[in-house]
C-alpha cells in the first residue's frame, strides 16, 4: 500500500502532521494559566490513530509522549461508541494507561465522513489535582488515592456539548479550581485546533493518502532507524543506577538493565530492578515504558522521527510488583521523573560497551519544590513550583554538556521562565540565580553546571513548602572514565534557626516571611577519563569561573 | 527627480532607480565586503552612467537613496561584531547563557552548546536591584559600578550592553551606569535594554541588546561612512536603511537600534516578492532569491509576508518584530570539493566575489557553482555582464577537471554532479520554509530571482514538484528593487501599567501619546501623508502570552469603546485558538503604534502584447541536459509579450540566465516576465 505513496505527498503529509501538533503545542502554551504549562511548557502533543500508534508528537516532555500511545489504548478499550464532537478525559495509571495523576490528558477524534481515523491528544502536567498536599506531590502517600483525583476515561463533552456536571465535579475537587478551569480550555482549544487542521488535511488528500501515506511514513522511521541500531556492538549488556530513597526508610533503590543487542534489535530486560515501595517512587506501567523508549530515542540518531515506527526494533520486558512496574493501588506520583531518570541511566550506562560514541554522561535529577501561601500584595492564594535552577546536562563525544538545562526526562525542553515575570506574579525574591561552579562532573568534556539560587519569601504570612524529588545522594553518573556531577543541596535560611539541610521528600515544610531557599543544583556527568581534557579548556573553565578548583 | 534603492549582496551590489516617468534602470557592481561603501559608490557610477548623466547629476537629482546593508548580518554570521562587555543585575550574570533552560532540537543530547556572544569573563554583575514595582530594592551602588567599569576597560571592550531586571519598567538605573560609562569610556559604544527593547522578560532583552551591542559599531562606522561619501559625491537628498520588519527608517534611527537591521538584504527582496505578487495577480509565490554567497527564501501567502517577534539569527535571539525569512549559505560562487571519502560536496565556502568563481579569472582555483554552469554551457563565457566582464572558460574546465579527476568521472559527470547538488540544497531550502511547516509547495509558484536563480529555478521546482515559475525582468535586482516599494516605518509601543480595567480615556491617552511620539519621529524624515496602524497586546487574566490584537477602523471616541476592544480580544483569540471566555477577566498589556510613510509604488512597463508568435533566436549553443543539445539562445531584450516558446532554451539577459529545460512551455506576460510551466 505503501508503496502507492509518492515520495512528496509522504513527505508532505509527514511534515504537515508534525506542523500540526507544533501549533497545537504553541496553542498550549500561549491560552494556558498556569505557571507550570504557560512558562514551564510540562506538557505534550500527539497524534495518535485508533489503534494507539504513535504517529507524530511535538518535542516537548519525552516522557509523556512514549506514554500516550497506552492512554489511547486505554481510550479504545472503554468507548467503543466515540462521536464527533466527543472529547475524553482521563488521568489514571491504572484504569486510564496514564502515567500519574498530575498528567491530564485530552482526546479529541478526528473524523473523516463517518470514520474515525485519529486522536489529537494533549496531556498536561496540571499544577494541583486535589490529595493529601498542594502541587500533586504527597512523599507521605503509601495508596494512590492520597495522591489526588483518580480520573478513569470518561466523556467530558457528548456530541460537542460539555458534560458540566462532570466538569464541576473534577473542579470541586482541586485546589485551584480557577487555574484549573482555564488550562483545560487551553487543552481542549489546542485539541480542537489540532483536530481542524487534521481534518483539513483530509479533505486535501483524501482520508485514504494519508492513511497510506501514515503506513508509509512508519515503515520508512523503521527501516531508518534499524539501519542506525545495526551499526551498534552486538552483545548483551548490563547497567544500574541508584534512586537516593524512598522517603520511607529504604535507600539506594536499584533500577537494573539487562540490554540484548543483536542485529538491529534491542531488547530492554528491567526484571531485575528491586521490589516496589509503599512510597510514590514506583513507576506506573506507561511510564516505564515511556521512559525505555526515551533511553532509546537519545541514542539514535536525533532527526529520526519519534513515531511508533523508530520504536519497532525495541522490546521491553519487565516484571509487575518491581519499582519499575507497581501493582495496582500504590503511588506512583514522582515516577515521570523518578525512576524515569534511573531507568534512562541503566539503560544508556549499559549501552555504553555497545555504542561508546553514542552514549553520554548523566543528566541531572529533579528536586523539586513547591510553596502554597498568600500574596500579600493582593491577598489571593498562590502555588508556585521551582523550575528555576535547572541542573547540568551530561557530556558527550560531542563536547561539554549544557549548564542549566535539565534532567533525563526533560533534556532542554522544560523553561524556567522570567524570572521578572515570576516576581511579579508571586511574593519571591530572587537574590541569585548564576551557574554553580565546580559542580559539573570532570572528563575529556566535562557535564555542565547547575545553578546557584537564593529566593526569599516576601509574604507577609507563613507559607508551606513541600518537596519531591531525589538525586542528592548520587549525583548524575560519568560515563566512559568521567567523574559523576555534584548532587543537589537545598538548604533552608531562616532568621532565629539553624540553616536545614532539606532533603527530597519532605511535607509541610513551615516557611516564614523573610526565609530564604538556598538551593544549589546538580551539574551533568563527565565523558572521557579527566586525564584527557585539554589545558585550553581547564584554563577556560578557570577563567570564566566555572571551575574554581585547581585540578 | 530620482529614487534610488541599493542592495549590496554577498557577491553583486545591485542598484535601481527610477523616475516620475516611470523610466527604471539597474546597475550591478562587485560588492566590496571590506569597505561596502567602495561597492556602493562605484555601482552608483554605473547606474549614472546608464541614466547617461554625471554621477554627481544624478545624486543631486535624487530624493530618496534607499539602502539594504548585510553588515549587521554578515558580523553576525561570521562573528566578526564588536568586543562586548555587559553589566548586569548582580547574581543574575548568566541569563543569556542559560536561555531559560531551552535547547534546540530534544534529542539531540551530542551537540555542545553555543558560543555566547559574551563569555562569562565579560560578563559583569553591578551592586543594584530593582522590585517588581520598580522600585530599588538595593539602589544602585557607585562603588561598584566604577569597580565594575573599570574591569570592562581592562577587558577590552568596545561595545558595553546594559541590562538590569526591571529596567524595562524604571530605567533610573540603567540610565545612571550608561551616563556613568558615557563620561569614564567615551570611546565605547553602549546598548541599553530599556531603550532596545523595553519589555518585561530578561532572556529575550538581554539578547537582543547584547545583539545590538554586538552589531552596532560595525553598522554606525559603516552608515556614517556612507553617508559622508554620499554627501561629497553630491547627494542631497534623504539616506534610509531598510529594517527587518520590512519598513525602512533614516541611518541615525538605524544604527541606534541596529539589531533592527540584521535582514535589512533580505527584507527588500520580501517588499519586492509582495509588489510582484500583487501585478501579476498571483497570491501564493515562494520568492527565490538566489545570489553569489547566499540564498533567501521566503513565503508569500494570500499576498502577505508575515512578521514575528520570535526570531533567532545564528543562535542569537533577537525578539524584535521581523520578517520570516530562510537564509542558505549557498549561491552560485559556492565551492565545490571532494571529501575523503570520495563525496562531492558543494559549500558551505564560498568564493565571494573576491577571488570569485575560476572563471573570473581573478586568482581564483576553486571549481563553483558558476564554473560548473560554464562547463554546462548554460552560462555564456563571452556574453557575462553584458561582455563586459569575459569569463575565462578554460579556468572553469580546468577548475572542474580537478573535481572530476578525485571522483575519476568526466569532466561533464562532474559539472552536472555539482548542479545537481546545489539544486537538492535549495529543494531543501524551499522545504523548510514550506513543508516543514505543513505547506504544499506545489500549490505555489516559484519566484526566481537573484542573479544566479535562473539556471536552477527549473530543476529546483521540478524536485518539490512546484510546476510553474515566473521571472521578473528586475530578476536580477529585485530586492533593489523591491526596496523602491517599501513604507516608511517608525514602531513604537508602551506598556499599561495599572490594576484592573483599564479605562477608555486610559486607552485614548495611550494612543494619543503614541501616535504624536510615532508621527512626530517620521515628521521629521517625510512630508507625504502618514498612516497610523493601531493595535493592542492583550490576554486573558492568568495567562503570560500576550496576542497582538489590530485595532484599525476602530472609533476611539466611541463610548463603549474598552467592550470593542475586548470584544476584538475575544474575536481574535477564538480565531487563533478555537474558543474564547468571554466571561474572564482582559488584560490591556502593551499598547502599540506604527506610523507608516506610505510611498508611491515605481512605475511599471506593461508592454503590449503583440502576437503569440515565436521570437527568433540569436543563436545557438551547445548545452548538456542530460545529453549534449544544441539550444537555441534569446535574449531577453528581444521577447515581447505574447511571445512563447517551448524549451530547451537560454533567455540572456546582462545580468542573469534563464535555463527553459526541456519541454517546459515559457511565455512572455503583459509586463514582460517570463511565465514558465513546466512538463
Amino acid at each position: 500500500m505503501s508503496s502507492k505513496i509518492d515520495p512528496i505527498t509522504r513527505s508532505v503529509v509527514q511534515h504537515r502532521l508534525s506542523s500540526i501538533v507544533r501549533e497545537m503545542g504553541e496553542a498550549m502554551l500561549r491560552t494556558s494559566y498556569s505557571q507550570i504549562l504557560n512558562s514551564s511548557r510540562d506538557f505534550s502533543l500527539a497524534i495518535c490513530d485508533t489503534r494507539g500508534r504513535l504517529i507524530a508528537q511535538a518535542d516537548h516532555i519525552p516522557v509523556h509522549v512514549g506514554a500516550l500511545p497506552w492512554a489511547t489504548l486505554a481510550v479504545e478499550e472503554r468507548f467503543k461508541d466515540v462521536a464527533p464532537g466527543d472529547v475524553i478525559l482521563l488521568n489514571d495509571p491504572y484504569q486510564g494507561g496514564g502515567s500519574h495523576l498530575p498528567d491530564v490528558t485530552a482526546f479529541v477524534p478526528v473524523f473523516d465522513g463517518g470514520k474515525r481515523l485519529l486522536w489529537t491528544i494533549v496531556r498536561a502536567h496540571q499544577s494541583d489535582i486535589g490529595g493529601a498536599t498542594h502541587g500533586a506531590y504527597n512523599p507521605g502517600a503509601t495508596e494512590i488515592y492520597q495522591e489526588g483525583i483518580r480520573i478513569p476515561p470518561i466523556k467530558l463533552y457528548e456530541a460537542g456539548k460539555p458534560r458540566e456536571d462532570l466538569l464541576d465535579l473534577l473542579a470541586l475537587n482541586i485546589r485551584n479550581p480557577r487555574e484549573f478551569r482555564g488550562d483545560l480550555a487551553a487543552m481542549l482549544g489546542a485539541a480542537h485546533l489540532g483536530e481542524r487542521r487534521v481534518a483539513k488535511l483530509f479533505s486535501e488528500f483524501g482520508a485514504d493518502t494519508v492513511e497510506a501515506a501514515i503506513e508509509a511514513i512508519l515503515d520508512a522511521t523503521e527501516q531508518q532507524t534499524r539501519a542506525v541500531v545495526s551499526t551498534w556492538k552486538d552483545g548483551v549488556f548490563h547497567g544500574e543506577a541508584l534512586l537516593d530513597d524512598d522517603g520511607h526508610g529504604r535507600t539506594d533503590i536499584r533500577i537494573s538493565a539487562k540490554v540484548t543487542k543483536k542485529g538491529s534489535d534491542i531488547e530492554v530486560d528491567l526484571s531485575g530492578s528491586d521490589p516496589q515501595s509503599t512510597s510514590f517512587v514506583n513507576s506506573s506501567h506507561a511510564n516505564m515504558q515511556a521512559a525505555v523508549a526515551m533511553a532509546f530515542a537519545y541514542l539514535i540518531d536525533a532527526d529520526i522521527p519519534k513515531n511508533t515506527g523508530a520504536l519497532r526494533p525495541l522490546k521491553v520486558i519487565a516484571k509487575q510488583g518491581t519499582i519499575v512496574w507497581a501493582d495496582p493501588g500504590r503511588p506512583v506520583t514522582l515516577c515521570t521523573s523518578h525512576p524515569s531518570n534511573e531507568i534512562v541511566e541503566a539503560i544508556i550506562k549499559a549501552m555504553a560497551s555497545s555504542c561508546p560514541n553514542r552514549v553520554m554522561g548523566g543528566w541531572g535529577r529533579r528536586f523539586r519544590i513547591a510553596i502554597q501561601g498568600e500574596d500579600p500584595r493582593n491577598g489571593r492564594n498562590f502555588i508556585w513550583h521551582m523550575f528555576q535552577a535547572r541542573p547540568g546536562g551530561g557530556a558527550s563525544i560531542g563536547g561539554d554538556g549544557y549548564s542549566s538545562i535539565g534532567e533525563w526526562h526533560t533534556v532542554g525542553g522544560l523553561k524556567f521562565g522570567s524570572i521578572e515575570v515570576a516576581e511579579v506574579r508571586f511574593p519571591l525574591h530572587f537574590r541569585q540565580h548564576e551557574f554553580r561552579p565546580d559542580s559539573g562532573g570532570d572528563g575529556q568534556h566535562r557535564g555542565g553546571l547547575g545553578v546557584a539560587l537564593d529566593m526569599v519569601l516576601e509574604t507577609q504570612k507563613p507559607a508551606k513548602g513541600n518537596t519531591a524529588g531525589d538525586g542528592a545522594r548520587h549525583g548524575p553518573c560519568g560515563m566512559l572514565g568521567g567523574k559523576d556531577g555534584e548532587p543537589h543541596r537545598y538548604r533552608l535560611l531562616s532568621e532565629g534557626r539553624e540553616p536545614r539541610v532539606l532533603r527530597t521528600k519532605e511535607v509541610g515544610i513551615e516557611l516564614r516571611p523573610g526565609d530564604c531557599l538556598e538551593v544549589r543544583s546538580s551539574g551533568g556527568g563527565g565523558w572521557g577519563p579527566p586525564s584527557r581534557r585539554s589545558a585550553d579548556a581547564r584554563a577556560r573553565d578557570a577563567a570564566q569561573g566555572l571551575v574554581s578548583k585547581a585540578v | 527627480m530620482y529614487t534610488i534603492g541599493v542592495d549590496v549582496g554577498g557577491t553583486y551590489t545591485d542598484l535601481v532607480a527610477t523616475d516620475q516617468t516611470g523610466r527604471t534602470v539597474f546597475a550591478k557592481s562587485p560588492s566590496t565586503p571590506a569597505d561596502q561603501s567602495v561597492g556602493v559608490m562605484a555601482g552608483l557610477d554605473e547606474l549614472a552612467r546608464r541614466l547617461g548623466v554625471t554621477r554627481a547629476a544624478m545624486l543631486a537629482a535624487t530624493d530618496r537613496l534607499v539602502h539594504g546593508t548585510t553588515v549587521a548580518t554578515n558580523a553576525l554570521l561570521e562573528r566578526k561584531g564588536a568586543k562586548v562587555a555587559l553589566l548586569t543585575t548582580e547574581g543574575h550574570r548568566d541569563v543569556v547563557e542559560m536561555r531559560e533552560g531551552l535547547k534546540p532540537d530534544r534529542y539531540d543530547l551530542r551537540t555542545p552548546p553555543p558560543e555566547p556572544l559574551v563569555p562569562r569573563e565579560r560578563r559583569f554583575g553591578v551592586r543594584e536591584r530593582l522590585k517588581a514595582d520598580g522600585s530599588a530594592a538595593i539602589p544602585l551602588d557607585a562603588a561598584a559600578l566604577g569597580d565594575v567599569i573599570a574591569e570592562v576597560k581592562r577587558s577590552g571592550a568596545n561595545s558595553v550592553a546594559v541590562c538590569f531586571l526591571h529596567g524595562y519598567l524604571n530605567p533610573a538605573h540603567e540610565l545612571a551606569a550608561v551616563e556613568r560609562l558615557a563620561k569614564e569610556l567615551p570611546d565605547v559604544s553602549v546598548s541599553r535594554s530599556s531603550d532596545v527593547l523595553p519589555q518585561i522578560k530578561e532572556y529575550e532583552r538581554v539578547s537582543t541588546t547584547i545583539v545590538n551591542a554586538y552589531v552596532q559599531p560595525t553598522v554606525q562606522r559603516y552608515l556614517t561612512n556612507l553617508e559622508r561619501s554620499l554627501t561629497e559625491a553630491g547627494f542631497k537628498g534623504s539616506l534610509f536603511v531598510v529594517l527587518s520588519h520590512g519598513g525602512m527608517a533614516p541611518v541615525e534611527e538605524a544604527s541606534r537600534l541596529a539589531a533592527g537591521t540584521v535582514l535589512s538584504g533580505p527584507a527588500g527582496g520580501i517588499s519586492g516578492s509582495r509588489r510582484c505578487a500583487e501585478m501579476l495577480g498571483i497570491p501564493d509565490l515562494v520568492p527565490f532569491d538566489m545570489g553569489g554567497t547566499s540564498t533567501d527564501i521566503s513565503l508569500i501567502s494570500d499576498g502577505q509576508a508575515s512578521l514575528s517577534a520570535d526570531g533567532m539569527l545564528a543562535g542569537q535571539r533577537i525578539a524584535l518584530r521581523s520578517l520570516d525569512i530562510a537564509s542558505i549559505a549557498a549561491g552560485g560562487g559556492s565551492i565545490a570539493s571532494v571529501d575523503t571519502s570520495r563525496t562531492l560536496r558543494v559549500g558551505p565556502e564560498s568564493a565571494g566575489s573576491v577571488p570569485g568563481p575560476a572563471c573570473y579569472g581573478n586568482g581564483g582555483l576553486a571549481a563553483t557553482v558558476t564554473d560548473a554552469n560554464v562547463v554546462l554551457g548554460y552560462l555564456d563565457a563571452a556574453a557575462f555582464m553584458g561582455g563586459a566582464r569575459p569569463l575565462d572558460r578554460a579556468a572553469s574546465e580546468a577548475a572542474v577537471d580537478r573535481i572530476a579527476e578525485a571522483l575519476q568521472l568526466s569532466r561533464i559527470e562532474a559539472a552536472a554532479g555539482i548542479a545537481k547538488m546545489i539544486n537538492l540544497k535549495m529543494a531543501d531550502g524551499i522545504r523548510l520554509m514550506t513543508l516543514r511547516r505543513g505547506v504544499d509547495p506545489r500549490k505555489f509558484a516559484l519566484l526566481s530571482f537573484g542573479g544566479a536563480a535562473g539556471m536552477h529555478a527549473a530543476e529546483v521546482a521540478r524536485e518539490l514538484e512546484i510546476r510553474r515559475i515566473i521571472v521578473p525582468t528586475v530578476a536580477s535586482v529585485l530586492s533593489a528593487w523591491g526596496m523602491l516599494t517599501s513604507d516608511l516605518r517608525y514602531e513604537v509601543s508602551r506598556t499599561h501599567y495599572g490594576t484592573g480595567r483599564i479605562s477608555a480615556d486610559e486607552v485614548r491617552a495611550l494612543f494619543a501619546a503614541l501616535e504624536q511620539q510615532a508621527a512626530g519621529r517620521l515628521r521629521s524624515w517625510f512630508r507625504g501623508e502618514i498612516a497610523i496602524e493601531r493595535s493592542a497586546e492583550m490576554r486573558y487574566g492568568e495567562q503570560v502570552f500576550e496576542i497582538d490584537v489590530p485595532l484599525g477602523e476602530l472609533d476611539l471616541s466611541a463610548a463603549d469603546l474598552v467592550a470593542q476592544i475586548e470584544d476584538r480580544f475575544h474575536r481574535r483569540h477564538e480565531e487563533l485558538y478555537t474558543y474564547a471566555s468571554r466571561g474572564q477577566e482582559v488584560v490591556f498589556v502593551n499598547a502599540r503604534v506604527a506610523a507608516v510613510g506610505k510611498v508611491a509604488p515605481g512605475g511599471r512597463d506593461v508592454g503590449e502584447v503583440t502576437s503569440a508568435a515565436a521570437c527568433a533566436p540569436r543563436g545557438k549553443r551547445q548545452a548538456w541536459l542530460g545529453g549534449w543539445r544544441e539550444v537555441p539562445v534569446y535574449a531577453l531584450d528581444d521577447l515581447r509579450p505574447g511571445h512563447a516558446l517551448t524549451g530547451p532554451a537560454i533567455i540572456e539577459a546582462e545580468t542573469t540566465t534563464v535555463l527553459v529545460d526541456t519541454g517546459d512551455r515559457m511565455t512572455v506576460n503583459p509586463l514582460g516576465w517570463l511565465d514558465i510551466t513546466l512538463r
